[in-house]
């Protein structure tokens, strides 16, 4: 309402994932300054630092814009929080049962599959990770879309 | 308990739904025609008329199913009226005469509790013998026994001794005469329900042409061996009215019940052939289902998909190519000019700009960032191959070593997640186009 018509929604999702993740690339920024030129021809280790972190960052400020109402959100940042997020996380794991068709077998194989993607798969019944991954996956189309138009604003302006 | 009921009642025009439209995905095929089958078999049960006409049955279906639900909350229902005692060998004739499948004539057939030890022999061909005891095992013991024993006891005294797997089969659908004579208290149309759902769509689910075409093979049989049976009624009679004794019994220890017993009337009734662990198999594939109708609409290029292992498949790579591309993004990201400043209105406003599709749609597939990257939206694969057009922006120098330091990275093998050998993958694959 008191912004202009073609600005975005400061509520959506977007946006709070954008603010987010673009406080937490500065803050990136400012604990690593280098100078333009330096930090291109960085050593990789710095490289894979800093990618890292900015990975981490965009999953997190994405974990933060959802809000705990969802799974997928919370195991993703009590992943970060325990900076567990390659694994290592004991869980519980869903049995699967003796008298399934082959057929069947194949689809419980291909859920567990989905399990391992979609962050705190492991302990949801088929159901519910369905539909965490349905918007896990819209919040990653978003989160993708965003960080693409920053690379852009980045490669323009440099 | 009423938020359950109006879910059951929903529930239950979903499934009369799938059985007019049996395209519901997959994995639900199997399911209309299980319904219909063992709903033509409780149509002959319940409507003998009906039953002895193998089209009408079928056909009737939905309607019987819609009336016994409408029946279902006063205690004398069609169903009621159609059973009593006397009617019920007719019943049985007509079910073995017309032979409309050998789900109506199954029932009649192990109604005839006293001749148990001879069952086997009256399916001569011992196949359908044969299924009952291997399907009976692992479906009808493993799902009907564990929901039914606390039902089954008061009625069960003079079979418990039985232990193979005919007999329990029998022991199924001695509760079907039984009850299905009476058909009278809650808790028994409950059981009787349950029972002849065991019995009708076990063989079905797991062996299901088979079955036909012995049943049919044997029909001619069968009809020969019908005529001894029947001469077998007066004695079925009587156990139907010592089951007659007890279902009254049940009757009143059920009306006197508090309504919880409704609640459970309830979920059988209009389950229309299951028992309680298969209803909520039911609702569970019917719930994810529904799910992954959604998800397909979702992933860009599934629409045409129908398997659901094909789907699920196609669902993991599109995550799994998002995280890449998110992975991809962040080290291009800790690439470039850290010192920049980033503004945020800027950020969401060309996108909003660029995605002109509206701020309404930001989960929408709009397509693509910019207009000057107009990858195909439809197909994923081509997201990951479309990503470096970004890339010429750079100056051509740095962009070099850039690349040259991604594929370092990438070749490394650093820890990062599971997905960094795709991530060698993509990469080897952009490298032609940069």
């Amino acid at each position: 309402m008191y912004r202009p018509m073609n600005s975005p929604n400061p509520n959506s999702l977007k946006s709070r994932f954008t603010k987010g993740f673009v406080k937490a690339l500065i803050r990136i920024n400012k604990n690593h300054p280098r100078s333009a030129s330096s930090s291109i021809s960085s050593s990789p280790r710095e490289i894979r630092r800093r990618y890292h972190k900015i990975k981490t960052a965009s999953y997190a400020s994405m974990a933060c814009a959802v809000g705990r109402r969802r799974a997928w959100s919370r195991a993703l940042l009590w992943k970060i929080r325990n900076q567990a997020c390659n694994g290592g996380v004991v869980r519980r794991s869903i049995g699967s049962r003796s008298h399934y068709s082959m057929k069947k077998r194949v689809e419980q194989n291909k859920v567990n599959e989905l399990r391992k993607v979609v962050p705190g798969g492991e302990g949801m019944d088929t159901w519910s990770l369905l539909e965490e991954t349905a918007h896990y996956m819209k919040c990653l189309t978003t989160q993708v879309k965003v960080m693409r138009t920053i690379v852009e604003i980045h490669s323009t302006t440099t | 308990m009423g938020g359950h009921d109006s879910e059951d009642v929903g529930f239950q025009h979903r499934i009369d739904g799938s059985l007019n439209c049996p395209s519901s995905g997959m994995s639900m095929n199997p399911l209309p025609e299980k319904v219909s089958r063992t709903a033509t078999s409780s149509v002959s049960m319940f409507k003998p008329s009906n039953g002895a006409d193998p089209f009408f049955g079928s056909g009737w279906d939905p309607i019987v199913s819609l009336s016994q639900n409408d029946n279902f909350g006063g205690p004398s229902g069609v169903s009621h009226g159609e059973f009593p005692n006397p009617p019920y060998p007719v019943a049985m004739e007509n079910q073995g005469m017309s032979s409309t499948s050998h789900l109506v004539q199954y029932p009649s057939d192990s109604s005839y509790v006293g001749m148990v030890p001879k069952l086997p022999q009256c399916f001569g061909s011992g196949s359908f013998s044969e299924m009952v005891g291997s399907f009976g095992l692992s479906e009808c013991g493993q799902i009907a026994n564990p929901g039914c024993p606390p039902n089954y006891n008061p009625n069960r005294e003079g079979v418990t001794e039985r232990t193979s797997t005919i007999g329990a089969q029998s022991h199924d659908d001695r509760q079907i005469s039984e009850e299905g004579a009476l058909g009278s208290s809650p808790n028994g149309k409950r059981r009787k329900r349950v029972s002849k759902s065991n019995s009708a769509f076990s063989p079905n689910k797991n062996a299901d042409g088979e079955l036909n075409k012995d049943m049919s093979g044997e029909s001619s049989d069968y009809l020969k061996e019908q005529d001894e049976k029947k001469a077998k009624t007066e004695e079925n009679a009587a156990a139907n009215l010592r089951g007659k004794q007890m279902g009254k019994q049940t009757k009143e220890n059920s009306q006197s019940g508090d309504p919880k017993d409704s609640y459970i009337h309830i979920r059988a009734r209009r389950g229309q052939a299951t028992n309680s662990h298969s209803l909520a198999e039911r609702v569970r594939r019917e719930k994810i289902s529904e799910r992954m109708r959604l998800l397909q609409e979702l992933v860009p290029g599934c629409n045409k998909i129908t398997g659901k292992a094909v789907m699920l498949d196609e669902i993991i790579n599109y995550v799994q190519s998002l995280q890449q591309q998110v992975e991809f993004l962040s080290m291009k990201l800790a690439t470039v000019n850290p010192e920049l400043n980033i503004d945020i209105e800027r950020i969401l406003s060309k996108d909003i700009l660029n995605s002109r599709s509206g701020s309404g749609a930001i989960f929408g597939f709009s397509p693509g960032i910019g207009s000057s990257h107009p990858y195909p939206p439809g197909m994923f694969p081509g997201n990951l191959p479309s990503m470096p057009t970004s890339a010429p922006q750079f100056p051509s120098l740095p962009q070099n070593v850039l690349d040259n330091e991604l594929q370092g990275l990438f070749h490394m093998g650093f820890d990062s997640s599971s997905a960094i050998d795709n991530m060698g993958q993509n990469a080897g694959r952009l490298k032609p186009e940069l």
